[in-house]
């Protein structure tokens, strides 16, 4: 019965567009089941309740955040805490008997503990930058395997490997019993759910390090779609797309990272009445930065969106979004502005010096840098196709003219502009996989001085027309 | 046909289990993953995933960072532009070396700087601009030395994004960009472009991204798109 409910709240508002309505179904029977798993899981840990409770309440400890104003010694107590705790999951003798508290537990685990890592980094960074507090700088300094990504990345892999599975991940996509694959460890739910959610913890981690084809590489086991198993949790969902987007775009692949960002977002906006639960809460906040980003993914690769997050970015960036989008020298604050927003947390490995404090830059900084660079490289693209969009053959040197730059300084645009319009861009495989495509509505060849342009042009879209029209005739 | 991103065909098998297993985090791996950089250098091949994730050990392990390896990995990535590869490599450096008020004290960060105002000139496609500022310093000299053929390479390069976009030439202008003059242009345009040189105008053949075609993208209209519509029309009897 609930099952119909649920149903029914996903179709009513999804607008119409090429997603099936198998998937919705799936979705919806997603949720359902997850409510009765949970609820079958409680019995399951009032059964089990005669172990150790206080190992119980520990593992409730850890996915509970810390308070936002907790000192360092708490800091520090929580990893030692984390530590205890995956050493006993990880290193007793054969799988230990526990249940996870509740489905979402793996995934706060994870996530709290990637957290607690990451502002840790850049708390300790901050302290070194801004060398005045000499406490806590000599007690950092002391304890410099505190929350090192040495033992952060081995918690990660130990449980991905403990829990074998990318072994059953790899079953799965093949078809097999993934069961077969999973060891006496992978078995477990704690494990299994552990162990997944632990790939997408590398994901982010690779990410906040700043290697994206390392952390798109991670996710080479994992299906991305909504039938994984990581779209049960709302947060993880939101994480990974928000991730791989972001890798997408350090790598220069604009379109891809629109792809991602668009299916999470049209997906959040649907699934709203369905999510009142305090997971939608928390993100909320990357909602955002996600229209940020695909605002300027949209600015390097100017594409059709879906109509719901077309409106909705008008709503949140209206302004900044037309302006990036007619490029030039003044939309260049507007971009470090909206990157520096939406952009993850980046952190550097290794403690920072805490003897020259001005060279502990905020890894922010560096990151947005480089970003920027290629920023300025295109930020001429918008106005010189602009001008093409209006001719099929046009004299270079007139073009300048008009422009009022040099005809050297045109020619150079008009290569750059003709480079970034070949994008790389997925089409099956691995995340890393793609072909090199035209992505641009504008094509144009140099003839010496005289420019050939053509024109991409998009049939009618005779679906979306279907589709609206036969709705209106019910 | 596009290759993923860590794809390399000159990949040894060594360095394939390295990059696939947990071994690519281990300290001791560094000095098998810089003769493989050295390699790269002297054949003429070039496996960015490999070089990143030594570039990755470095930014773990900050002590055993080697800055020649560092600059010549850069060097390789110049010579694969418009791709990311040289952005990407940067991201895995310390953030401290891109920041200019710092260089006077250290020679990585000088030379890093040096290397990232070449890749800017280069994804400008301010080609003559690149060359002079090569020439203009002993330390780029110095910067590309170990790469084998980076002049070569680079001319390849450019060769292929100008292909790209352009049908005809003027010849002085396209000297300019491979900075080759003479006998040693037409040649290098003749013999490994395949260009044809024709008084003061290069020719480039029509390839299929610089014919400009026109194109109209049409939609497929799919049957199971409509399914919901059916269905609906079963579900809910008017």
């Amino acid at each position: 019965m609930s099952l119909r409910a649920g149903e029914n709240t996903v179709a009513r508002p999804a607008p119409l567009d090429d997603e099936s309505d198998a998937e919705e179904e799936i979705m919806a029977q997603d949720f359902q089941e997850q409510v009765q798993y949970e609820d079958g899981m409680d019995d399951g840990a009032n059964g089990f309740m005669g172990g150790p409770q206080d190992v119980q309440a520990q593992l409730a400890a850890l996915a509970i955040p810390l308070d936002f104003q907790a000192t360092l010694e708490t800091k520090m107590i929580s990893y030692d805490n984390y530590c205890s705790v995956f050493h006993y999951i990880l290193n007793s003798e054969g799988p230990v008997d526990l249940e996870a508290p509740s489905v979402y537990w793996a995934w706060d685990v994870i996530d709290e503990f990637i957290y607690q890592f990451n502002s840790f980094c850049s708390y300790r960074q901050r302290v070194a930058l801004k060398a005045e507090n000499s406490e806590e700088i000599s007690i950092l300094r002391e304890n410099s395997n505190i929350w090192g990504c040495y033992s952060v990345l081995n918690v990660l892999y130990s449980l991905i490997q403990r829990s074998q599975i990318s072994e059953q991940l790899a079953a799965m996509k093949r078809g097999d019993d993934p069961a077969q694959f999973a060891g006496e460890y992978g078995n477990r739910s704690l494990y299994k759910s552990l162990g997944y959610f632990s790939i997408i913890g590398l994901l982010r981690v690779h990410c906040l390090l700043g290697d994206f084809s390392l952390a798109l590489k991670t996710l080479d086991d994992i299906e991305l779609s909504k039938k994984s198993m990581f779209a049960r949790v709302m947060a993880a969902h939101f994480t990974t797309y928000y991730y791989v987007g972001f890798s997408y775009m350090m790598m220069h692949r604009y379109a891809d990272a629109i792809r991602m960002f668009s299916h999470i977002l049209v997906y959040a906006s649907r699934t709203k009445n369905i999510q009142k639960n305090s997971q939608y809460d928390s993100i909320t906040k990357q909602n955002d930065q996600m229209y940020a980003l695909i605002a300027i993914c949209v600015a390097f690769h100017p594409t059709r969106l879906d109509d719901t997050i077309h409106t909705a970015l008008r709503e949140k960036y209206g302004e900044q979004f037309n302006r990036m989008q007619r490029g030039g020298p003044e939309a260049l604050p507007l971009f470090e502005e909206l990157f520096r927003g939406a952009c993850p947390k980046f952190i550097s490995p290794t403690p920072p010096d805490f003897d020259n404090p001005e060279i502990n830059i905020d890894p922010v900084e560096h990151h947005l840098t480089i970003f920027m660079e290629e920023v300025k490289n295109n930020i001429w693209s918008p106005t010189v196709k602009s001008y093409l969009k209006l001719y099929t053959t046009m004299d270079l040197k007139k073009l300048a003219g008009f422009l009022e730059v040099e005809p050297e300084q045109l020619r150079n645009w008009l290569l750059v502009n003709k480079q970034r319009s070949r994008q790389v861009r997925w089409s099956e495989g691995g995340l890393l996989d793609g072909e090199v495509v035209n992505s641009s509505d504008l094509d144009y060849a140099m003839q010496g001085d005289l420019i050939h342009v053509s024109e991409v042009k998009v049939g009618r879209r005779l679906t979306d027309w279907y589709l609206r029209n036969l709705a209106r005739t019910y | 046909m596009g290759v993923p991103f860590d794809f390399a065909p000159d990949r040894p098998e060594h360095i394939d289990a390295i990059l696939n297993g947990l071994d690519r985090y281990n300290p001791e791996t560094t000095a098998v993953f810089q003769d493989y950089v050295a390699s790269q250098c002297e054949n003429q091949t070039y496996d960015c995933y490999a070089n990143m994730a030594l570039l990755k050990l470095y930014q773990f392990n900050p002590h055993l960072t080697r800055d020649e390896t560092t600059t010549n990995i850069l060097c390789k990535a110049l010579t694969v532009f418009p791709s990311p590869d040289f952005s990407l490599c940067l991201a895995l450096l310390p953030p401290s070396v891109l920041a200019s008020s710092l260089t006077s004290s250290d020679s990585l960060a000088e030379a890093v700087q040096k290397l990232a105002e070449l890749s800017r000139q280069l994804n400008s496609c301010d080609y003559a601009g690149f060359w002079a500022t090569l020439d203009s310093d002993d330390l780029y000299a110095d910067l590309v030395a170990d790469v084998a053929g980076f002049d070569e390479l680079m001319r390849v390069r450019i060769a292929v994004t100008v292909s790209q976009a352009v049908r005809e030439v003027e010849r002085p202008l396209l000297e300019s960009w491979l900075n080759l003059r003479g006998d040693e242009f037409e040649q290098f345009v003749r013999g490994v472009c395949g260009w044809e040189v024709d008084g003061p105008v290069v020719r480039v053949p029509m390839n299929k991204e610089n014919e400009a075609k026109g194109t109209v993208v049409r939609e497929n209209v799919r049957f199971d798109q409509f399914s919901r519509m059916i269905r609906r029309a079963y579900e809910q009897p008017a």
